[in-house]
């Protein structure tokens, strides 16, 4: 279906609740997408936990940010300040349809999308699920610029682009294409600003971080654990688990990691906040 | 574990090689010989590289050479974790 944002038609898909205990005030959780090719990756995983909770009386809600999906808007005409305000409105559509328990969940970089908005809504979010969150929007973006820089190696060519090139045109205010993604220098320039620990600095509410890792270490990364670490100081209500598994928002094959969806289940089991 | 028992994992990981991980050693050729690793997936390798061993990669390090081999990739973050 299509809410109607500040900038334009957004498609979403909603999953309500299939049980509605009428003793408990109805809940709803929106996930936020993560960037570029992860979104796509990542659909089957957020399908499947939206089937789950719902299953299990949270509604869910799933949202094409502006430019992406399908969503209105072409990508070059993406911006952050754009996703934004469609969280914002999504959480509207929840709140007017009577989900005053709303929750908020967001997968890499989602994540930060989530953290931002999260502050802003009233009534108040009561928690925020973080997949994979991305901790440095910098870093993600460098990740994401050499999509197209690999796309050159091994060509040959002596005069292949850089990063660093990339990032100059994009500050001369050119559109970078990475992939099929024609990314805009406003964008790029508020994804580098991005940094999880500041926008989780404030949070009110607790925050669920839920980390897939396969490897030889169970543990967050270092970049990651500081920013966890910068929180538990702040008196951020932050817990983190490891949960074996693949980065499923990365892989072009379908990759379902159950028991990621099993302990997102269990953050909103029995109805408590 | 070696590097290159960590940097195996990692690819077997990253390009979701499942069962094929238990064929991979040194000499096992990648770019141009993986079907899997086309310029998202070294990007995504070269991400997990940097999460796991703490470690930047500069533009001007990436080459096809690199990623020659198991080997040249091994020797590499080898190259960068002693730097």
């Amino acid at each position: 279906m299509f809410i109607e944002g500040r900038s334009g038609r957004l498609f979403a898909v909603f999953y309500p609740p299939s049980v509605l205990d009428p003793n408990i005030p109805k809940r709803a959780l929106l996930c936020l997408p993560p960037f570029a090719e992860e979104m796509n990756r990542a659909r089957r995983m957020a399908a499947l936990l939206a089937r789950e909770l719902a299953s299990r009386a949270t509604g869910v809600l799933l949202l094409d940010t502006y430019g992406t999906g399908d969503s209105a808007g072409d990508f070059a005409e993406a911006r952050w300040e754009i996703w934004r305000d469609d969280a914002t409105t999504a959480l509207d559509w929840l709140r007017d349809r009577g989900y005053r328990r709303r929750a908020l969940l967001g997968l890499r970089l989602g994540a930060c999308l989530a953290l931002e908005v999260a502050g802003r809504v009233r009534p108040e979010i009561e928690r925020v699920v973080l997949w994979q969150p991305v901790v440095t929007g910098s870093v993600h973006l460098n990740q994401f610029l050499r999509i197209r820089v690999a796309a050159g190696l091994g060509a040959g060519d002596p005069s292949r682009e850089t990063v660093k090139a990339l990032r100059g045109r994009l500050a001369a205010g050119e559109i970078v294409e990475v992939a099929g993604y024609a990314l805009a220098p406003q964008l790029a320039a508020a994804i580098d600003r991005l940094r999880l620990d500041e926008l989780g600095v404030a949070a009110t509410m607790p925050i669920d971080w839920l980390e897939v890792a396969g490897g030889p270490t169970d543990s967050l990364p270092p970049a990651a654990e500081t920013a966890a670490k910068r929180w538990r100081d702040t008196r951020v209500q932050v817990a983190v688990k490891m949960i074996r598994g693949e980065p499923f928002w990365t892989i072009e094959k379908t990759t379902i990691v159950s028991a990621l969806i099993d302990a997102t289940c269990e953050l909103f089991e029995g109805g408590r906040a | 574990m070696r590097t290159t028992d960590h940097v195996i994992a990692l690819l077997v990981e990253v390009l979701q090689l499942g069962d094929r991980g238990k064929g991979l050693d040194e000499l096992t050729p990648l770019l141009g010989a993986l079907p899997e690793l086309d310029s998202m997936s070294v990007a995504a390798v070269i991400g997990a590289l940097e999460e796991r061993f703490g470690i930047i990669v500069e533009d001007e390090e990436l080459s096809a050479e690199i990623f020659a081999t198991v080997g040249s990739l091994a020797a590499f973050v080898d190259q960068k974790l002693t730097a």
